[in-house]
């Protein structure tokens, strides 16, 4: 087989412009790095397909401002085919490529670089442009060094330095000729071929000109009338005389006589999305950069010999580097690395079927990071999510159940926004909301934007900048409830990253996102939601790592210190955006009570520390955050936030709807709520605890009280009879502390009865102190569950305690 | 590139529509529209008909009517002014031939197809062949080959200065014979002369030294070359085969120097960055920073020039600041890969004076022009370099820096001397300070230039001096510590190299207590990652 047949992608590499001296732009801040500008623009190229354009697959920023370019490529370009077309031949590319370019002039594209060798020709005639985004990507050429395009296609408008969409016409002008008569301006340097084709302005047929200056005027006629004809009005001297693409294309069509064969549909591996394709060929080792180094297209000079000599004050740098040249050349892969990887794979896997049973992988034991590298598991998981999320919003459960094993990174834009039930026709709603009009916020969102996750390149670009900022404008304006908080910018950002191209669904996902999470915390006035969200956070310290929330309470180092921006943000602002995805992997998984137990994860991270800490350091240190294994914290988060019963981290300001049974009912006024060291647990929950044997009960009621009636199991500890100041368990008498370290050895949850709360809460205050997990409190009390469950109440038995 | 920046226009689009209740009576509407528009033409219609109150039904209509008359506009917009660009040309209005010329120059320079056909130049040839060797197990041959060439240097480094010795001796005794023998057989015309030939005999003797050391340098650099370059084919030809046949005789291991004094020493790995942390080492050293830069071998005898050797054409570089005019650089060993660093020297100051003094100038108008300060002493200074070849007096600002290059210097590649005046004295400088912004640009540089390690005077000063008190320290090194937290942090946006380690040089005269007090201060500026500790094993 031929070897361009087996290539399906292919790289080329240039390095963007370096900014003169130390230049500042309008806001004070250093430029944007040229390369960073092109990353930022080259992203909707990404997001073109077209059957007569090369998908672009990846667009990589190296070190020292090189970019690298990754993209579809198919069978060889024009250039390499050494024997000449036929008319009929010809006339089909043409028609292709007008096609390509019709598409793109409509997408406001120009290409401006067409040329004979990034015109791409498969063996079933199947034309595909190659790299058209070029012009597109660098701003028009701002952001490159060098000239785009090549002289002889250069048109006269264009190498008088004006030239628009129009410029490409000729250009294809050109190249229809050159087809028809062969290379034009053959072994001619750059200077003169543009002042012959400058010369042309004054030519009446600009195309009978070329072909006599090039003694090819008979060759010329001899070409059948309907192509000369398109020709001609390609080649004309002022742009507003040019053919439009549509034009062509329509001439092109009736007199188009080859129609090309479908080609069927690839099975097994070459089937699937050219994307996945390149995301598994570079999880199975495949190296960008080792094939253009192969080919010389990267090429290592030593730095030390390209050092600068010199650097003014003023940032200007005198000598050094020249900087490479651009090469035009480019970078074939083959798959055979991947296709080896994964030749075992039985046929039938590449369709997996929505009811069968699943197989169960070797790396599911692994941590997700390295799932995430593996490439058959990412084989598996992202055919099998594609599956899902084609049939979304129907498979919604179906994608929240694979999701919480994990989600493929490559399509977790996709799948996040299923979680947050995205449906419906989001780019229209979208589009209706003004995001242009000034507000008085803007400054505040124009100050905060350049320091929003400014290390990812994708976000601290000026196309980031403004998507933020459109972005947040727009919620605002559709949420006028609420007002901008510091820390919108940083929510936001998650959902740009991972929809950059996308802004309606970015948009879209923040708004199912903030109700779920974040009810009411973005009001002018979030005073009681906040407070009410760091109680709950304390108490479910106190429930799970009650040691140190003792200490931490002692030093009176309370949330409201550190943990604001942890919630308000849901981390977002406190990690980077790489381990934020999988924190908010499984918060869209399990739901909004789970940053309340991720707060107590990252604490119990830094327990060593804090347990070490006063009052000064624990602000020092969390100032600025030490490193956090998110892996673990949110392994940790689920396992606590499932352990724990529901109603302890019940919440009033919330979306959910209201609770009406007496039952489900724990809330109390927020003062209260604010005193209180133990959560408080529902009468169900209680019950169900209860029926699986989960809970040991401690009656804190009198002696008397507990023999008349008593919750059966339960412990009878006396309030009265408690010395608070001692904080030991062993001080509550021998057989409580025996039945207690039992309990707690047992992980059972320890809830205390009572028939009034203020002893209750002091009591558990206690046990908290006395360093027991998993204490809280019975809501309502004995009485309570007496009047909806008298059947687990009993009479002890005399022996039992004493 | 060329194209100029494309010239905004402002144009009207008009839309009328009837009233429901009367055909005839029209309602019209004017929008100005920016071609050519780079949004979206269907935001621009929702927020007209949310402004104008434009009934809904036109929506669909105004989307179309929008679209069509932004992209005919912008067609026009192209089509017109490139219909002039070419009238202009047909009237021979526009300079044609620079244009050509730039586009000439411009494919020329930057694009390969069109580029003169231009090998590896030398330096990359010898670059490329002596990074392979060195990786290879002709290493330690090469160390040992360049370890003789030093020795040879060294040696006679020590007859010279035995030799001038010996006839300073013999001067002085010749002398002092005749003082003693004056005014009575000698006058003083005769000591004159005799000083006068003394001096002439000295400085015969040191030039005769000189141009026998440059001569045994330039053989010894040529030597080198030449057997690196057929070591090199002689290995590529066949692997197997060791370059060991070196063009001297094996040469017996140096022997152990005496161990350096311990200095005082300090190591933190720290964390910059809000969200996404960065991993960086900081050294805080009190030593003499000339002894990175010195050409004597260390205690590793040949071995501790393994390091340098190996890492010179790597991407992992590391460079030394100078901060101090006084403290020249200079070397005794053969420079086997650059020029010398006085030839060095004189090449920048040649190629910098054009654009130093251009620049000079355009600040001393622009100072003029704005307030006088640029009138005041010492703004502008002209600087005469110790380090520089005499004869040059080179324009240059304090925050400026010439960069040299070195194979063989003890603990750096690449020296940065920034040039700073007297105002470092003082007690009181600001972040604004050209020597900080200087250090900011070397910073810069280093990361774009794959220096991953650099020391730096944290005082920016090397020796200690009277005023120098120990507030003053600190207040320096606080300074001097926060500002390059900035830079490190904005350097590693530059896209090259990440800064691995910073050494923090203290002048080495400084006492152990403020040294103490210094190692104090660093945790409180940057985050330092704790110790690493072993988690407790879940009970089982």
């Amino acid at each position: 087989m031929d070897n361009n047949e087996n290539c399906k992608f292919a790289a080329c590499t240039f390095f963007a412009k370096n900014h003169p001296g130390e230049t500042c732009g309008s806001n004070g801040l250093p430029l944007t790095p040229s390369s960073i500008t092109i990353l930022g623009r080259s992203q909707r190229l990404l997001t073109i397909e077209h059957s007569n354009l090369c998908t672009y697959l990846d667009i990589i920023r190296g070190k020292h401002e090189r970019i690298i370019v990754v993209a579809e490529v198919i069978g060889k370009s024009l250039s390499e085919y050494t024997s000449k077309f036929s008319y009929e031949e010809i006339i089909n590319i043409s028609l292709q490529v007008t096609n390509a370019l019709m598409f793109l002039h409509k997408q406001d594209i120009t290409h401006r670089t067409l040329s004979d060798d990034n015109i791409v020709l498969d063996s079933n005639g199947r034309v595909k442009l190659f790299n058209y985004g070029m012009y597109y990507m660098t701003d028009g050429g701002n952001e490159v060094p060098f000239p785009l395009g090549l002289p002889r296609y250069l048109s006269p408008e264009t190498i008088l330095n004006g030239g628009g969409p129009a410029a490409d016409v000729w250009t294809f002008g050109i190249i229809l000729l050159e087809l028809c008569i062969g290379k034009l301006w053959k072994n001619i340097k750059p200077g003169p071929t543009l002042r012959r084709i400058l010369t042309l302005v004054h030519a009446n047929n600009t195309a009978e000109r070329i072909a006599r200056e090039h003694d090819c005027f008979e060759v010329y006629k001899e070409i059948p009338e309907p192509i000369r004809n398109v020709i001609e009005k390609c080649l004309k001297i002022y742009p507003s005389e040019r053919a439009t693409f549509d034009e062509l294309h329509e001439d092109l069509l009736k007199i188009n006589t080859i129609t090309l064969d479908d080609i069927k549909k690839s099975r097994g591996l070459m089937g699937c999305k050219l994307q996945h394709l390149y995301y598994w060929w570079q999880l199975a080792g495949g190296d960008i950069q080792a094939e253009l180094k192969k080919n010389g297209l990267i090429k290592n000079s030593p730095p030390i010999l390209s050092m600068p000599i010199a650097i003014l004050l003023d940032g200007g740098t005198i000598g050094g580097k020249t900087g490479a040249l651009f090469d035009r050349r480019i970078a074939k892969y083959s798959l055979d690395i991947l296709k080896n990887r994964l030749s075992h794979i039985p046929p039938q896997d590449f369709y997996p079927l929505m009811h069968e049973r699943r197989k169960d992988y070797d790396a599911i034991a692994l941590p997700k990071i390295i799932r995430e590298r593996d490439t058959e598991y990412q084989f598996y998981r992202l055919l099998w999510f594609q599956r899902l999320l084609h049939g979304y919003p129907y498979t919604t459960q179906y994608i929240r159940a694979e999701a919480e094993i994990d989600i493929p990174p490559l399509v977790r834009g996709d799948v996040w926004a299923a979680l947050l039930g995205v449906v419906g026709n989001i780019e229209e709603q979208y589009e209706v909301i003004d995001k242009e009009t000034p507000t008085p916020t803007d400054r505040q969102i124009d100050v905060d934007i350049p320091r929003c996750h400014q290390y990812c390149w994708l976000l601290c670009g000026a196309a980031g900048h403004k998507t933020l900022k459109r972005l947040l404008k727009a919620w605002l304006l559709t949420n006028p409830q609420y007002v901008y908080w510091q820390g919108l910018d940083s929510l936001t950002a998650p959902f740009l990253y991972l929809n950059f191209c996308n802004e309606a669904r970015a948009f879209a996902c923040l708004s199912a996102f903030v109700p779920r999470f974040l009810h009411k915390f973005f009001l002018k006035d979030n005073s009681a939601v906040i407070k009410e969200y760091l109680a709950k956070f304390w108490q479910m310290t106190a429930f799970h790592e009650p040691e140190l929330a003792t200490h931490l309470h002692d030093i009176t180092f309370v949330p409201e210190l550190f943990a604001i921006p942890w919630f308000l943000t849901m981390f977002s602002h406190v990690f980077p955006l790489h381990k934020i995805v999988h924190l908010w992997d499984a918060l869209l998984v399990e739901g909004p009570s789970l940053p309340l137990f991720m707060g107590v994860g990252i604490l119990r991270q830094l327990r060593e520390t804090l347990l070490e800490s006063g009052f000064n350091e624990c602000i020092l240190l969390f100032s600025d955050l030490p490193e956090i294994d998110i892996g673990e914290c949110v392994k940790e988060s689920i396992e606590m936030f499932r352990s724990s019963p529901k109603s302890i981290s019940f919440r009033r300001y919330t979306n959910e709807p209201e609770l009406k049974d007496p039952m489900d009912i724990v809330e109390v006024p927020l003062d209260v709520l604010l005193s209180e060291t133990c959560a408080r647990i529902s009468l169900s929950d209680f019950f169900s605890l209860t029926c699986q044997d989960k809970c040991c009960v401690i009656d804190i009621r009198s002696n008397l009280l507990y023999e008349k009636s008593c919750i059966e199991g339960s412990i009878n500890i006396p309030y009265s009879g408690v010395h608070l100041g001692q904080h030991e368990l062993k001080a509550l008498g021998v057989q409580p502390h025996k039945l207690l370290t039992e309990a707690i050895r047992q992980k059972k949850i320890i809830v205390i009865a009572s028939a009034e709360d203020e002893t209750a809460q002091l009591f558990s205050d206690y046990l908290v102190k006395c360093g027991a997990p998993r204490v809280c409190v019975l809501h309502g009390g004995v009485a309570a569950l007496h009047s909806h469950v008298p059947s687990l109440f009993t009479v002890p038995k005399k022996t039992a305690h004493k | 590139m060329t194209t100029e920046t494309i010239q905004n226009t402002s144009k009207t689009f008009e839309f009328s529509f009837p009233t429901c209740t009367n055909e005839e009576l029209l309602y019209k509407l004017e929008v100005p529209v920016q071609i050519p528009y780079d949004g979206s033409t269907r935001e621009l219609v929702q927020r007209v008909i949310k402004m104008f109150h434009i009934p809904v039904y036109l929506e669909d209509e105004l989307n179309e009517k929008l679209a069509e008359f932004v992209s005919e506009e912008t067609k026009n917009f192209h089509n017109e002014r490139d219909a002039k660009l070419i009238d202009q040309f047909k009237n021979s209005e526009l300079n044609v031939e620079s244009i050509i010329k730039n586009w000439e120059k411009q494919f020329k320079e930057n694009v390969v197809d069109f580029a003169e056909q231009k090998g590896t130049s030398d330096e990359e040839v010898f670059a490329a062949a002596y990074h392979k060797l060195v990786h290879s197990p002709a290493l330690e041959t090469i160390m040992q080959v360049e370890s003789s060439y030093a020795k040879t240097v060294m040696d006679m480094l020590k007859n010279r200065d035995e030799d001038i010795q010996k006839l300073t001796q013999k001067q002085t005794e010749e002398m002092e014979e005749k003082m003693r023998l004056l005014n009575e057989s000698t006058t003083e015309e005769e000591i004159n002369a005799l000083a006068a030939q003394h001096f002439e005999q000295q400085s015969l003797a040191a030039g005769r030294w000189d141009s026998q050391l440059d001569a045994l340098r330039h053989t010894q650099r040529a030597t080198h070359r030449a057997w690196v370059m057929s070591a090199i084919n002689e290995y590529q030809t066949d692997e197997r085969v060791t370059p060991s046949t070196s063009p001297l005789c094996s040469v017996p291991p140096d022997p152990p120097l005496a161990p350096l004094t311990p200095r005082l020493e300090e190591s933190f790995t720290i964390h910059l960055g809000s969200q996404l942390k960065q991993t960086h080492n900081i050294r805080l050293v009190a030593m003499d920073m000339m002894d990175l830069c010195s050409g004597e071998r260390g205690d590793g005898g040949s071995w501790s020039r393994v390091q340098p050797a190996l890492a010179l054409y790597s991407s992992e570089l590391s460079g030394v600041v100078l901060a101090d005019a006084r403290c020249a650089l200079r070397p005794s060993t053969t420079e086997h890969h650059f020029a010398d660093v006085d030839e060095q020297l004189r090449r920048i100051a040649l190629a910098v004076e054009e654009p130093a003094e251009r620049r000079n100038s355009e600040r001393q108008r622009q100072g003029g022009a704005r307030a006088r300060r640029a009138l005041q002493p010492g703004d502008v200074l002209v600087t005469r370099h110790s380090n520089l070849a005499d004869a040059h007096v080179v324009f240059h600002l304090p925050g400026d820096v010439l960069v040299t290059r070195h194979s063989n210097l003890a603990d750096a590649h690449v020296v940065f001397h920034l040039v700073v005046d007297d105002s470092l004295d003082s007690g009181d400088i600001t972040s604004r300070h050209p020597a900080i912004l200087g250090l900011r640009n070397i910073l810069k540089a280093a990361c774009c230039n794959d220096v991953t390690s650099i020391a730096i005077p944290l005082l920016l000063r090397h020796e200690l001096t009277e005023e120098m008190t120990a507030a003053w320290c600190m207040r320096r090194a606080e300074l001097v510590l926060k500002c390059v937290k900035g830079f490190v942090l904005e350097a590693s946006g530059g896209g090259g190299a990440a800064l691995r380690t910073l050494t923090a040089a203290l002048p080495a005269a400084l006492s152990p207590a403020l040294f103490a007090s210094l190692a104090e201060l660093l945790p409180t500026i940057f985050r330092v990652s704790g110790p690493v500790r072993a988690r407790p094993l879940p009970a089982a």
